[in-house]
């Protein structure tokens, strides 16, 4: 009972502190996901190439190929004349790329070798290289028919070649961004938890200690574990509220502005989201434990803040980790916290199977560590220190 | 009622190597004592309902290490204590339930409202919402609160912290009720409306236990008076008690052949 009225009055205490409030409700679940979600669908609705969409392509000495320039007719593409300074206008970007038909291409093909093309790109510049892997896609294409005529000109079945039927998965381009992207659903999670719980953890320990309210408190006649676990149930429920409005406002971003991640592999969507949610919940109480643990051991603010921010790495650390090393989910990861919640979270967004095992695993990995550091938290509110 | 015997308290001194570092570097504490601040060597007195009993000393004497035993925020190393029967060591809850402490600094939260403040305390004592909204009232009316009640307590004057820190230690009607130095930094005016509410709770068959370092509030207050010096209790009486017991004039100077004798009687 008396943990309630201890957790409430943590709460209502807490609602009325800007510094909580903005952090809580507003960094974490809002301005983080904002900052990175945002530049995220930017920067995907520039890479990512519309096959359907018309778009131009310059080519010089168009009339040496007549059947090209019909072939990239067909594929949604106006061949327009090039500029006369083809090097320095693809340079100074008044053309993305520029495709040069050699004077011996027609004669070359016809004899049934090799024909030149020059593609002029600037692969410095994003939207340059972008022109050119799309045109390079559909001159693939085009050579692949080229082939296939000739062999049967030969009378050779062009399918004893395929002996390899490759689907391409471009790594180049977002594919190595995968695992990144992947990994930014487990990070805004666990930084939301943090920055939900931070001060109001910081305010219910050091700040009582701090502001010399809590010898009188202690002083009630109520046993101290009511104490440290109302002020860990206020913790948690910050914590909660905070990864939960995260969840609702990732939803609602990729929701606004679709775009297709990985050829549609990676997905944020409602289900992803919940289940995501539902994977990652054991870190709420973990998390909310870790920072009234850590909180109250200081004896001040300003100390508390110094330590929970180099608690801070803790959060990052995994996600540094999984994208240089490349750790695989094993069931000697899962019972690890944190790190254990990347992983999972990871499958989820690329919606792969996760094994129930990895679920439990994690689930009582992490909530064995809460319980351990609760114990560790209510045991450091027995000590006579506290009060000094 | 409060009974003390020979309560015994000592510190880790700060600073002090808590582990000794190996090869044996750094010089090793020549004793045990150099360790260990002693707070509270032997002190013993008696304090009776309706009765308002003053615990004088100077600074560091021990006065706040002494009710913080008895309001079982820390262990007594030796001794026992009592609070209306009940032992500070065993009976912990008991002990709280009876006592109502008001510590050295008010300690009030800031963004809560005075009323909130003492509403919160009168709830974690065990009262429902209707009987703590009721007490309440009625401490913002015996305080004379009224005109502050409602707002919140960032920017509260050192007067108006102290009236809601002390309806907070009252607020679950405790038989026994101590205040470490209550006057702090009141003006004249707020000190005697202090004094008049303790007198109005003594005499209402509680007791009340006082600390202070300054002689005129404790002569002028107390029936009963502990003087304490280095963690001792020198003497303890009435007033007239021990001015008979000195042979002198004053409280002030009472106070000073008191704590000498003591001083005279430990070095022997
Ligand atoms: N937690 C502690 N750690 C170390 N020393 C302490 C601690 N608490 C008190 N002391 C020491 O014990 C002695 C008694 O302190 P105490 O606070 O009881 O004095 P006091 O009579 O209340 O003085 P004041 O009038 O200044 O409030 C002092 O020397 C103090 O330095
Ligand atoms: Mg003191």
């Amino acid at each position: 009972m008396s943990l309630f009225i201890v957790m409430i009055k943590e709460i209502v205490d807490n609602l009325r502190d800007r510094q909580t409030v903005f952090y809580a409700l507003l960094f974490g679940p809002i301005l983080l996901p904002l900052l990175l979600g945002g530049s995220l669908v930017a920067s995907f609705k520039q890479l990512s190439i519309d096959f359907d969409e018309v778009t131009t392509l310059s080519v010089q000495h168009a009339q040496r190929a007549p059947r090209l320039m019909e072939f990239l007719h067909s594929q949604n593409i106006d061949v327009i004349d090039a500029p006369e300074d083809v090097q320095n206008s693809v340079r100074r970007g008044d053309v993305l790329a520029v495709l040069e038909i050699p004077e011996d291409f027609a004669e070359q093909l016809r004899q049934g070798r090799p024909a030149p093309l020059t593609l002029h790109v600037n692969s410095a510049d994003k939207e340059s290289s972008k022109a050119a892997r799309r045109v390079q896609a559909i001159l693939s294409v085009y050579e692949r028919t080229l082939n296939n005529l000739r062999l049967q000109h030969r009378g050779i079945d062009p399918t004893i070649f395929d002996s390899l039927n490759l689907v391409e998965n471009d790594v180049s381009s977002d594919g190595s961004n995968g695992q990144l992207l992947a990994s930014i659903l487990p990070f805004l999670f666990i930084m939301s938890m943090v920055m939900g719980g931070f001060y109001l953890a910081i305010d219910t320990t050091a700040g009582e200690r701090e502001r010399q309210s809590l010898e009188p408190l202690l002083s009630l006649p109520l046993k101290r574990s009511a104490v440290v676990f109302g002020k860990y149930g206020a913790t948690l429920c910050f914590v909660t509220l905070s990864c939960l409005l995260t969840a609702i406002s990732i939803y609602t971003l990729f929701h606004l502005f679709p775009v297709e991640l990985m050829g549609g592999q990676i997905r944020f969507d409602g289900r992803t989201l919940v289940r995501a949610f539902l994977l990652a919940s054991p870190l709420l109480p973990f998390i909310s434990a870790l920072l009234i643990t850590v909180s109250a051991v200081t004896r001040s603010t300003k100390e508390a803040q110094t330590y929970l921010g180099l608690m801070m790495m803790f959060p990052m650390a995994p996600f540094f980790l999984l994208q240089f090393l490349s750790v695989k989910s094993t069931t000697l990861t899962m019972p690890i916290p944190m790190l254990s919640q990347y992983q999972l979270l990871e499958s989820a967004v690329l919606g792969d199977s996760i094994p129930l095992m990895h679920i439990a695993l994690s689930a009582t990995g992490t909530l064995a560590a809460a319980g351990l550091l609760l114990m560790l938290a209510s045991r450091l509110y027995q000590r006579e220190g506290l009060l000094d | 009622m409060i009974v003390v015997e020979e309560l015994h308290k000592s510190f880790k001194r700060p600073g002090a190597r808590s582990f000794r570092l190996p090869f044996g570097i750094g010089k090793p504490a020549s004793s045990v004592a150099d360790e260990r601040v002693i707070a509270v060597n032997s002190v013993s007195f008696t304090a009776d309902d309706g009765r308002i009993t003053g615990l004088l000393g100077p600074n560091g004497a021990g006065k706040s290490t002494t009710l913080r035993m008895l309001a079982t925020l820390i262990r007594p190393e030796r001794g026992s204590a009592r609070v209306d029967g009940h032992d500070v060591t065993q009976d912990v809850l008991a002990v709280r339930q009876h006592l109502g402490f008001m510590p050295h600094n008010a300690g009030i939260y800031p963004r809560l409202s005075a009323r909130e403040n003492i509403h919160y305390y009168a709830r974690l004592c065990g009262l429902d919402k209707r009987r703590a909204e009721q007490r309440v009232g009625q401490l913002i009316e015996q305080l004379d609160m009224g005109k502050f009640a409602d707002r919140r307590a960032t920017g509260f004057s050192q007067g108006q912290k102290t009236k809601v820190a002390l309806a907070r230690a009252l607020a679950h009607q405790p038989q026994t009720i101590m205040l470490d130095e209550p006057t702090n930094g009141l003006d004249v005016m707020a000190t005697r409306g202090l004094r008049e509410i303790i007198r109005q709770l003594a005499s209402d068959g509680h007791c009340i236990v006082f600390s202070s370092h300054i002689m005129q509030e404790v002569a002028a207050l107390c029936d009963h008076i502990a003087i304490i010096s280095d963690g001792c209790i020198a003497m303890q009486d009435s007033l007239q008690g021990i001015l008979q017991r000195t042979g002198e004039e004053d409280l002030e100077d009472a106070f000073v052949k008191a704590t000498r004798e003591l001083s005279t009687e430990t070095d022997r």
